[in-house]
């Protein structure tokens, strides 16, 4: 069997088993269930109990091995010490079991239950996801933990060590754009590891961009040897939390001393091409530029054109970038030529970065925009073009159309000039509710197009720098 | 062959219990898969001196062997550029007589060739309990001790790992002969990470015996890569 299809019963399951649901319909797994069906879920729901005919107007069975089709997906949340005897009395009848329940391996008088639990679940012949964990969101299965999230199957497959942090990966990914082909909470990883679900996202044709967050890595060698093998065919994202336990004061050598903390990661990351990022924000703002933009090796990610509304923010952000190793470069006679003949009002500043004022972005409903964006990527040729729009600039000077011009314009633009120069919006606000607004609404549309929004150049400088390193990885090496 | 002989190596010195191959043993090894190390003999005392002597080329540098003794210099058991059977003699004697040595378990004396003036290079290995070997490099002296510039690589690298390990280094330009001073061999350091590192290196061979080395230091000219001290911690 082929890891897709292992995965299938997980990812797409036909049945669903829940146990912990209660005949007065108010515990965890009966949440768990309202939330499938109104995500859509259509297959069979089987809640297991040990007493009641019915939970939640559906029949109920006593064991996993009761049921009346196999179980492709089992949701577990009752008190520990009963769980080990379930699953292994499963005898066959259920695919992949997720432990929702704590008080195992993650505290020391929960080691031995955790053995246990690993027992059964082979002894049960199933596949163990958790203990300790939250559960699973699968837009293409219809199956989901949690409260919200887009039913739209999308690109970005997600294993998390973490519960909560899974949580706060698909909400925050859906107000920035992300949309997920899967997202899976692994917590103790007693049986299935990260390393798998990597396996898995690898194969799967609906991702294209992988997101993890790891806090150990118990089988770091075999995660090693599926970068490794990987070749970086696709752009894979770590976000690590804890640090590894080396670099003990009591090694004996200096190479042991010097090891410490997070060197391991980062030689992972050099070797495979995988990305280390160290916060939530940088995590999702580099699966988002990863998920719109093609990353393109042939000519890797370097020179950067800034074009927008704002004299600081250009001369900050030729800061930020090149700190990150992205050019910020004036343009060379040419460009400089055709952008004078433009003859564009005083207070418009046409090397690099570029820098309009509103009155000059507004001008003949975007069209001038249209001209200088011709000319940036037609002849200055950079390799990444980051639009900044400072929507507090605009706002009571504007039409409402200008912004919508302006993206139109930048599309257009791309369509003249294709896979010449990666496109990127900064859409800035200062946190007033009408503004927020509109930039959320704007960022939906922009997103849909295949733009990459974020709210500040230093936000959109890390993933564009990611994107430059995984280019030139590939360049050298794939 | 090359095979039978590293086993022995290892294999003879964790049956003995032994929880790091001596300096004589370490050489061997790292000889045995092709890195060079300096011309050395073993004398048990000053009495084997003269013998010892004839074929190697002075300044030689006498240190003691001890499984008592980690840290040699600190402890008056090395001492270098010694120019005659006479200085060698002399050095022993001292060394028999060093508070730090006189109650130590004392195996003999390793008298080995000075290495010619090079660049000091430290490269390292250790097993990480999840991600297995790693391989490191560093420049050495006060690069490795107080600046901490050194660059780590999970086992296998390529070439190219091994590249790009050196040019990550803070003074990298010091290796290209920066500031006047000569050139190390690239090629030459890069021989050796691999040889250690690589494929078929040996941090990999020993992955269950080895838990962590240290070439410190590898002298490195323009023309070649000498392993003058080498430490491996078995277990």
């Amino acid at each position: 069997m082929n890891i897709i299809e292992q995965f299938t019963p997980l990812f797409a399951p036909k049945t669903v088993a829940v146990i912990g649901a209660s005949t007065k319909g108010n515990a965890l797994p009966n949440v768990f269930i309202r939330r499938i069906r109104e995500f859509g879920f259509s297959g069979d729901i089987y809640p297991i109990h040990p007493g009641a005919a019915e939970i939640d107007g559906l029949t109920a069975y006593k064991s996993l091995a009761d049921t009346p089709r196999p179980v492709d997906y089992a949701y577990i949340a009752v008190s520990g010490a009963q769980i080990p005897g379930m699953l292994a009395a499963a005898k066959g009848h259920v695919r992949f079991a997720q432990v929702i329940s704590s008080g195992f391996g993650e505290v020391d008088e929960g080691k031995g239950l955790q053995d246990e639990l690993v027992q059964a679940a082979k002894a049960g012949g199933m596949r163990l996801l958790g203990p300790n964990c939250l559960g699973i969101y699968t837009p293409r299965g219809r199956v989901t933990f949690a409260e919200i999230g887009p039913k739209e199957v999308g690109h970005v497959g997600i294993v998390s060590q973490s519960g909560g942090l899974g949580t706060d990966i698909i909400r925050r990914g859906l107000s920035r754009g992300v949309k997920f082909s899967g997202l899976v909470t692994v917590g103790n990883c007693a049986d299935v590891t990260p390393s798998d679900l990597l396996e898995f996202y690898l194969a799967d044709p609906q991702t294209k961009v992988i997101g993890m967050y790891i806090e150990t890595a118990k089988d770091g060698r075999r995660l090693f040897d599926i970068l490794r093998n990987a070749r970086a065919s696709k752009p894979v994202v770590i976000l690590k939390g804890g640090r590894t336990q080396q670099g003990l004061a009591a090694a004996a050598s200096h190479t042991g001393s010097l090891a410490g903390d997070d060197r391991v990661w980062v030689a992972l990351a050099r070797q495979t091409g995988c990305m280390l990022v160290d916060t939530l924000d940088h995590f999702i703002d580099t699966l988002l530029i990863f998920q719109t933009l093609t990353p393109r090796p042939q000519r890797p990610t370097r020179k950067v054109v800034l074009f927008g509304n704002g004299g600081g923010t250009s001369v900050l952000a030729t800061d930020y970038f090149a700190r990150l190793g992205l050019d910020v470069l004036p343009f060379e006679q040419g460009p400089i030529d055709a952008l004078a003949a433009l003859k564009l009002p005083p207070g418009t500043s046409i090397t690099n970065p570029v820098d309009c004022p509103v009155g000059t972005l507004q001008q003949d409903d975007g069209r001038v925009a249209e001209k200088i964006l011709d000319i940036i990527c037609g002849q200055g040729k950079p390799e990444a073009l980051v639009m900044h729009l400072n929507l507090s600039a605009f706002v009571g000077r504007t039409k409402p159309e200008v912004l919508d011009n302006l993206v139109a314009a930048a599309m257009r633009v791309q369509e003249k000039y294709p896979g010449q120069s990666h496109f990127i919006l900064v859409l800035r606000s200062d946190g007033e509710p009408a503004l927020e607004a509109r930039k959320r609404e704007f960022r939906d549309k922009a997103v849909a197009l295949g733009v990459p929004v974020y709210d500040e150049m230093a936000n959109a400088g890390h993933p564009l720098a990611a994107l430059a390193a995984f280019e030139r990885y590939k360049a050298v090496r794939a | 062959m090359i095979k039978n002989q590293e086993d022995t190596i290892v294999s003879a010195a964790r049956r003995a219990g032994r929880q790091a191959l001596d300096e004589s043993a370490g050489k061997q090894l790292l000889a045995s898969h092709g890195i060079r190390v300096p011309q050395s003999r073993i004398a048990k005392g000053v009495a084997d001196v003269d013998a010892v002597m004839q074929g190697l080329q002075t300044p030689v540098v006498v240190k003691v062997m001890s499984p008592d003794i980690l840290h040699k210099s600190d402890a008056g058991g090395v001492k270098v550029n010694l120019k005659s059977v006479a200085e060698v003699k002399l050095a022993i004697d001292g060394m028999l007589n060093a508070p730090k040595i006189k109650g130590a378990r004392i195996e003999g004396f390793l008298v080995e060739e000075m290495a010619p003036a090079g660049h000091e290079l430290v490269i390292g290995g250790l097993r990480d309990p999840q991600f297995g070997p790693l391989v490191m490099v560093g420049l050495g002296g006060i690069f490795v001790e107080i600046l901490k510039d050194v660059s780590f690589r999970l086992c296998p690298i390529a070439r190219i790992d091994a590249e790009e390990m050196l040019d990550e280094l803070k003074g990298a330009a010091i290796l290209k002969g920066a500031r006047g001073g000569k050139p190390a061999s690239r090629e030459a350091i890069i021989d050796v990470l691999l040889k250690i590192g690589g494929e078929d290196g040996l941090l990999l061979k020993h992955a269950a015996d080895i838990s962590e080395a240290d070439i410190n230091p590898l002298i490195v000219s323009d023309n070649g890569a000498v392993a003058v001290d080498a430490r491996f911690i078995l277990g």
